[in-house]
């Protein structure tokens, strides 16, 4: 179970350094405020700035070590863990370095761009925590490329049994599998928004959203089925539509669940970039104007 | 268009088995999707990848945008047919063949059999990566934005003031920079201008920058002093004064910790200036008060004198009034013995004390605008109104001798007597004079100048020096009066933040720090010592104990009377 060791890594060794960094910065920014207000400005400022500036070069540092297979510098496991831990603190170390006072200014910009980095980490590692068991339990511990393969097959399948129905059967299935969606936009994949369609006999497509309105459809002509033969087809294809229905709707679920997995690196990501330089300019422009 | 697909595939065997497939439609679509007329998977296959169509009576293929497929071994992204051309698409191969009748095209189709069904998802987008998100053009976007108003823009408006042209308001400059509000005197002076105050880059703001509009005022300590310690140079404006921070009241540095860090040691910082180490303010940690008094010194001249006045430094248990006044605090507040003219009530100390609008000072007490309300000048009961002047010695001869020339020599003024004196000791009989009336006049005068300057009058509350000069005008010599202003130069105090002490109001709360009922002589003091100011305060907050600081009393820059600008050199 990586994603317990996560948190757990040695025995949540970089929680207690974390608490540690902490307690070192709660006593620095304690010892302001006689002189000055707590802020970036003062000794105990400075400190707190340097700690969470070699944090967030740090923090960053795991997106380079993740791509160095051969490094021998701790494992990927360990890195993400005081990655997690590390990055809390940080969010409180930079709020103690600020001494609160925010303003419409880089400085706070960088601030509130360390804090979306910071919240998508949290999203994420709730995220890393809590899908995987889900996406698996979904998968009942097969592959998506397996879902797949038995869904073409269903497909393929469905296909050849309903040439052999009604011709408005056959129209109703052939078209149903051709204007299957899956997956798709941003939002049809976060959401599992379902754009399908068939032909309902004569007439404009209709909505055929869990492929309910063809497996409906193929059903109702069940009873009017004037041949053994044909109604043995008809009913071996509800069978098929609704193994095809019960595939398709993990695999829906298999691309939100892994949507929402990592939809948050769409923002950790370049937002750690735009903090970064943000962070530069923030250092260098104190000294412009020191 | 019709066409006929014969699908190969290599049987269990080794001998190829085929599946012919008839399709119409009016174009021949390839690609991985499920509605695709030619529906081949693979990675490398999109769900519509590329389409054959009849152009006349040929046939053209041409991919979707950004698509590639090999014909004959060339990477094409459209190519016209010819029978036996071999499109290549991955793995899977399309030969154009001879068509049979009733048909437009015939395409044999060799799959690749190492592509499997579980390839079908590429028909699909089922990765975030497949969508409009990424990551690389939204962190070049955050970076452009961040580069523009963190770097674009304040440059840009610096080199603007640089060159002496306007920039409007709403444009957002260095001012992006600015790492918290401030003061409003101070925002109101730089507006959006960083470089008003921040003149150099790269190097703090120089005290020149804060004196081109802060001209008056001084440093804690002057040049000459400064150069007979081991202090160093003075510090910056900006190491007591921080901007730039919230709240603003933190723009004057008021710790303790600034002041002592040179008082502590100032026996060998502050080398032969001789300051008193101070740690704190109680006990031990802070020097008991010393008074700053005026002294006075007598220095002869002839017959006559002149009063030097010198300040002195005392200790407050030895220090000692000089004013030369003879005052009596209890006589004037015991009601038994003084009761205030109109109402008959008992003196409040304000009726005599009156505080400044400064609230720390005291209106000078004169004669005229304080004492005279009650202590009349008369010298002749039966002439009332006639008074004699104040402070001027000379004036009252003058003044003496003019009322009895007056009296002895006015024909209608009956018989010329002197009045009978009740003085300590003597009981003067009723006496006539007989001589000529200026010389009775100028007697009468002469004794009512002795008596005025030595039994009653003048020397009710002055010091009067009598030179056994035979002039009355030179005889009787008046030692002037005066006080220090300030007992405590060095130190503020807020005497109307005192003027309620807890549950102490009006006279009690005077009379709690300054014991004037017990006062019978103007030598006294009446100045608390610092055990006093402990009762209620301390350097620490404590319950009952209202802190102070250092600047509470002390100011650091040196205050003149009138604040006046350095004439430039």
């Amino acid at each position: 179970m990586i994603h317990r060791n996560l948190l757990l890594f040695r025995g949540a060794r970089y929680l207690w350094w974390s608490l540690g960094l902490l307690v070192i910065s709660g006593v620095l920014y304690a010892t302001q405020g006689k002189v000055q207000p707590p802020n970036g400005g003062t000794w105990q400022g400075y400190v707190l700035g340097s700690i969470g500036a070699v944090l967030i070069l740090w923090l960053t540092f795991l997106g380079v070590r993740k791509r160095r297979y051969n490094s021998t510098m701790g494992t990927v496991q360990g890195w993400t863990s005081a990655h997690v831990y590390l990055g809390t603190a940080l969010l409180i170390i930079a709020t103690l370095h600020a001494g609160f006072q925010v303003g419409w200014n880089l400085h706070t910009l960088a601030y509130v761009l360390m804090i979306v980095v910071i919240a998508s980490g949290f999203f994420g590692l709730y995220s890393y925590l809590n899908h995987p068991g889900v996406i698996s339990k979904n998968r009942e511990g097969g592959s998506r490329a397996e879902l797949f393969a038995e869904l073409f097959e269903l497909d393929r399948e469905s296909r050849s049994l309903a040439q052999k129905c009604a011709p408005e059967v056959g129209i109703a299935v052939a078209s149903s599998i051709e204007r299957t969606t899956l997956g798709g936009g941003v939002y049809a994949q976060l959401f599992s928004g379902d754009e399908s369609f068939f032909v309902r006999g004569a007439g404009s497509p209709v909505r055929n959203t869990d492929q309910q309105a063809v497996v409906d459809f193929v059903a109702e002509r069940l009873p009017r089925a004037q041949k053994g033969i044909e109604a043995a087809n008809l009913q071996q294809l509800i069978v098929l539509l609704c193994r095809r229905q019960a595939v398709l709707r993990r695999i829906r679920r298999d691309i939100r669940l892994r949507g929402w997995l990592k939809i948050w690196l769409y923002f950790h990501i370049p937002v750690t970039f735009a903090l970064l330089f943000a962070l530069t300019l923030h250092i260098v422009s104190t000294f412009v104007y020191w | 268009m019709e066409a006929l697909l014969r699908e190969l595939h290599e049987g269990p065997d080794g001998i190829p088995e085929y599946r012919d497939t008839e399709i119409s439609g009016a174009d021949l679509t390839i690609g991985s999707a499920a509605d695709q007329r030619i529906q081949l998977l693979g990675r490398a296959v999109a769900p519509e990848h590329a389409v054959i169509r009849k152009s006349g009576s040929k046939l053209e293929l041409s991919c979707r945008s950004g698509e590639r497929v090999r014909v004959n071994g060339e990477p094409r992204s459209s190519s016209k047919l010819e029978i036996g051309d071999v499109i290549e698409l991955a793995g899977h191969q399309l030969t154009i063949a001879e068509a049979p009748g009733g048909f437009d095209v015939a395409i044999e189709l060799r799959p690749n059999e190492n592509i499997d069904a579980s390839e079908f998802e590429s028909a699909f987008r089922t990765d975030l990566g497949q969508t409009w998100l990424s990551k690389r053009p939204a962190a070049w976007m955050l970076v452009a934005i961040v580069l523009i108003f963190g770097v674009v823009l304040p440059v840009s408006v610096i080199v603007m003031h640089h060159a002496q042209r306007e920039v409007p308001a709403w444009v957002p400059g260095d001012d992006f920079w600015n790492s918290g509000p401030l003061s409003p005197a101070h925002q109101q002076a730089a507006g959006v201008r960083c470089d008003t105050c921040h003149q150099e880059p790269f190097v703090r703001v120089q005290d020149e920058a804060c004196q081109s509009c802060h001209k008056t005022i001084h440093d804690h300590v002057s040049p000459e002093h400064l150069a007979l310690t081991q202090l160093g140079p003075t510090q910056r404006c900006a190491t007591c004064h921080r901007e730039h921070n919230e709240p603003a009241s933190f723009l004057v540095n008021s710790s303790d910790s600034m002041c002592i860090e040179c008082h502590q040691d100032s026996t060998k910082k502050f080398a032969q200036l001789h300051v008193e180490p101070v740690t704190g303010f109680s006990a031990g940690h802070h020097p008991q008060f010393k008074a700053r008094l005026l002294k006075p010194t007598v220095i002869t001249a002839g017959s006559t004198f002149e009063l030097e006045w010198k300040t002195e430094i005392a200790d407050l248990d030895k220090a000692v009034e000089q004013s030369n006044i003879k005052f009596s605090h209890t006589q004037h507040l015991d009601p038994d013995r003084v009761l205030r003219r109109g109402d008959s009530k008992p003196l409040n100390c304000a009726d005599c004390h009156s505080l400044e609008p400064d609230g720390e000072h005291f209106e000078p007490i004169t004669m005229e605008n304080r004492c005279a309300e009650c202590h009349e000048l008369t010298f002749d009961p039966g002439a009332p109104e006639r008074q004699l002047p104040h402070g001027k010695p000379r004036e009252v001869v003058l003044t003496l001798q003019d009322y009895f020339t007056r009296k002895f020599s006015d024909p209608n003024a009956g018989k010329p007597t002197r009045e009978r004196r009740r003085l300590p000791g003597h009981d003067e009989e009723e006496q006539t004079c007989s001589g000529p009336p200026f010389e009775c006049a100028m007697r009468s005068a002469h004794a009512e100048i002795e008596n005025q300057f030595t039994r009653r009058g003048c020397v009710g509350c002055h010091v009067v020096v009598d030179t056994k000069s035979e002039s009355d005008f030179d005889r009787f010599q008046v030692y002037p009066i005066r006080f220090a202003r300030d007992y405590f130069p060095a130190g503020r105090f807020d005497h109307r933040s005192h003027q309620i002490q807890g549950k102490l109001t009006g006279d009690a709360a005077c009379l709690s720090c300054h014991k004037a009922k017990e006062s019978h002589d103007s030598k006294d003091l009446l100045l608390p010592a610092m055990g006093k100011c402990e009762e209620c305060h301390g350097d620490r907050p404590k319950v009952e104990r209202v802190a102070v600081q250092c600047v509470s009393c002390h100011s650091y820059h040196p205050q003149p009377t009138v604040a006046v600008e350095a004439p430039e050199s």
